[in-house]
């Protein structure tokens, strides 16, 4: 939109902490969000993740540290911080009597969008989320996957360069999970700054650029980060036949041998599809029979359960 | 944890963003009160509540109009205000009991549903959100009187009550079902759960209505203040011996009178000291009563006997004459003996007559009362949140 988004962060927070009465929810969280970026917040439940989404969102007020959307403080100009926004919350909630249309045409009212205008774009979002054929319905007949996909769309209706998404796929079908995963990629391309929480882990690692890990209000950072960059690394190998632990030796590679019912299998350490690729090669020449080499599942996943291991 | 959380400073808010949940747009307000009035049009069974109301205060009225005539049919003739006043008080005790259920759940519950954190995280201001809430309930609270119209109209047309009353009714009451609305709004941003700001709402019409009279009552019975009390009463004259004779004229004492039988009698005073409530100083529990309030404001029928102390009778009149009488306070002086009034009485009527109307403290105090509702309303809903209402999370 403006020049300044696209150089600064979009979605700042430093060392932002917020209790309620004596709990505290967040300790320290940090993160920054480019335009045209999609980061993950991934962390257990009860971890702090909504409580620091409704401070990015304007909605609650940090007790310390700095947020910034798009470069407002929502605490110095709450209004324009806020609608700089869009938020999707984690509760569903719906006017049960009003139709598709009429809820998403209000949300843009609310932005200030006159009527007209208002319910061009409530039709344009509904294609959008796939939900234009439910227009006219009240929102009480709605599936909850459907409502989430409508909050999802409210979340879009003020066109905001900033989006906050509190675990938009819960509840989703696995064909709607497809398409929130390209929606939100498309919408990162657009340009838009996106914050996505989930739990569902091996669907983020697809549409995300960048995480950030949060355990007991406080968000990790490096150490996270690398722990993500190792997880990317573990490729599992099967083979069919040879011996594929000596062969792995021979190649000088750091892996773990796994058991298997038929053949051998290991989780070794590749660099890159280009080195997954030449390993096979040397593999092959020594005998082994690889039936199959793959990332071993979600990197953010593995990355997320190392961190709990570890807390423990 | 162990972090020291510091708590910002209460000037660390800038003083702009301090007002903006103030700020109110009549595009905001317009689109909530809209939205709210959409939602329960389609989702109450409103017609059948309205035609309920109607069946009901059309019962009311053809039974209070038949009572009062088959009662009312004596010399006086037309029972003044009595139909009319019985029909708007029972308007306005539905109105009391309506309204409550109108706006008392309407921040929590929203709350509660989920609704309410993605209105608020819009554009719109917390006081657009709250006047838009109003402004719908007490709407629809409007449409409640608007089906009890006709009826006050046909109340109206039973009485002599002059023809603003018509219209100051009416205004007064729109205006005691808003300053409710407001109250029950105030309840529902004040506490979290939707059955609490109902009762509570309930709890705070009752006390206007009945705890406050109440204690109107227990409090001048209570604190009482020694009076000087003359009693004057008429002492027939008789004879011992034959009791139908006529008395000498001569034998009369001077200040002797003849009543309109002929017989003769004397006035003589009496004078006690009694306690006495000092209504005077505590009528004004009374001035936030809606029915006082409603009372007081419509004016009264031309009185029809000077000679009659309390003017005419009848629902509304008789509670304005009888708010107002409590504000002079004690009497002094008792007139059994004359008819006319005396001197003390005409005086004692003058005072009562050029006393300000209470009605306007009374709304007044209600207008207070309902400024607070809005202004709670609009300070649970500004957001950012600094601290959370307890028992409720944002979204």
């Amino acid at each position: 939109m403006s020049d300044v988004t696209t150089m600064a962060a979009a979605l700042e927070a430093a060392s932002v902490r917020r209790a309620f009465g004596s709990v505290q929810a967040v300790v320290n969280a940090s993160l920054s969000v480019q335009p045209g970026s999609v980061t993950a917040l991934i962390g257990p439940n009860g971890c702090g993740k909504t409580t620091l989404m409704l401070m990015l969102a304007g909605l609650l007020r940090p007790d310390g540290g700095e947020v910034r959307v798009g470069g407002i403080s929502p605490g110095a100009s709450p209004k324009a911080a806020r609608t700089a926004v869009g938020w999707m919350p984690d509760v569903l909630g719906t006017w049960e009597s009003l139709t598709c249309r009429e809820t998403l045409a209000t949300f843009a009212r609310a932005y200030g969008l006159t009527p007209a205008d208002a319910d061009a774009r409530a039709f344009s979002l509904l294609e959008r989320v796939h939900l234009a054929d439910l227009a006219e319905q009240p929102a009480r007949v709605l599936s909850r996957g459907q409502k989430q996909r409508l909050s999802l769309a409210r979340a879009l209706v003020n066109d905001p360069p900033v989006l906050i998404l509190d675990e938009p796929a819960s509840g989703l079908d696995p064909r709607s999970r497809v398409e929130l995963r390209d929606l939100v990629r498309q919408l990162g391309v657009e340009g838009k700054a996106v914050l996505v929480s989930s739990h569902v882990l091996a669907e983020l690692d697809e549409m995300v650029d960048d995480a950030v890990f949060m355990s007991k209000g406080v968000t990790l950072g490096e150490a996270a980060d690398a722990e993500v960059a190792r997880a990317r690394t573990r490729w599992r190998l099967v083979a069919v036949e040879g011996d594929l632990a000596g062969a792995l030796a021979r190649a000088s590679r750091d892996f773990t041998v796994e058991q298997v019912p038929l053949g051998s299998a290991a989780v070794v350490s590749v660099a890159d599809d280009a080195d997954a690729a030449a390993l096979v090669a040397v593999l092959v020449g020594d005998g082994i029979k690889v039936a199959r080499i793959a990332p071993v599942g979600s990197a953010l996943e593995q990355a997320y359960l190392t961190m709990e291991t570890e807390r423990r | 944890m162990t972090t020291t959380s510091q708590t910002p400073a209460p000037g660390a808010v800038p003083s702009a963003s301090r007002w903006e949940p103030w700020r109110v747009s009549l595009s905001g307000v317009r689109l909530v009160a809209e939205l709210e009035l959409r939602q329960r049009v389609r989702s109450t069974k409103w017609k059948w509540a309205l035609a309920s109301v109607a069946v009901l205060i059309g019962g009311v009225t053809f039974l209070v109009w038949g009572a009062t005539h088959a009662l009312g049919s004596d010399s006086s003739g037309a029972p003044g205000d009595l139909v009319f006043g019985l029909v708007v008080f029972f308007v306005l005790f539905l109105g009391l009991v309506v309204s409550p259920t109108l706006s008392a759940t309407s921040i929590n519950g929203d709350v509660r549903d989920g609704t309410m954190a993605p209105l608020q995280a819009t554009a719109l201001s917390a006081a657009d959100i709250v006047l838009g809430k109003l402004l719908a309930s007490w709407a629809a609270s409007l449409a409640f009187l608007v089906v009890a119209l006709p009826f006050i109209v046909i109340a109206y047309f039973d009485g002599r009550m002059p023809a603003l009353a018509m219209l100051t009714v009416m205004a007064v009451l729109a205006l005691e079902l808003l300053v409710v609305c407001a109250i029950g709004l105030g309840w529902s941003a004040l506490t979290a759960r939707t059955p609490a700001s109902a009762v509570l709402t309930y709890t705070t019409v009752a006390v206007l209505v009945a705890v406050l009279p109440i204690l109107f009552g227990l409090l001048s019975v209570t604190f009482t203040e020694e009076v000087e009390v003359t009693y004057s009463s008429r002492e027939y004259i008789y004879y011992e011996g034959d009791y139908f004779e006529e008395p000498d004229p001569d034998d009369l004492p001077a200040d002797a009178q003849q009543d309109a039988g002929g017989s003769y009698f004397v006035c003589r005073d009496y004078t006690y000291t009694e306690n006495r409530p000092r209504t005077d100083r505590l009528w004004w529990l009374l001035a936030v009563n809606p029915y006082v309030i409603v009372a007081d404001s419509a004016p009264s029928p031309a009185t029809l006997d000077d000679n009659y102390y309390y003017g005419d009778e009848g629902i509304l009149s008789g509670l304005k004459q009888a708010v107002r009488e409590a504000r002079v306070g004690p009497t002094a002086s008792y007139d059994e003996c004359d008819y006319e009034l005396t001197y003390e009485e005409e005086q004692r009527r003058a005072r009562i007559d050029a006393l300000p109307p209470v009605w306007p403290w009374g709304l007044a105090a209600q207008a207070l009362l309902a400024a607070g509702g809005v202004a709670l309303g609009v300070r649970r809903l500004s957001v950012p949140y600094g601290k959370l209402p307890t028992g409720s999370r944002v979204a």
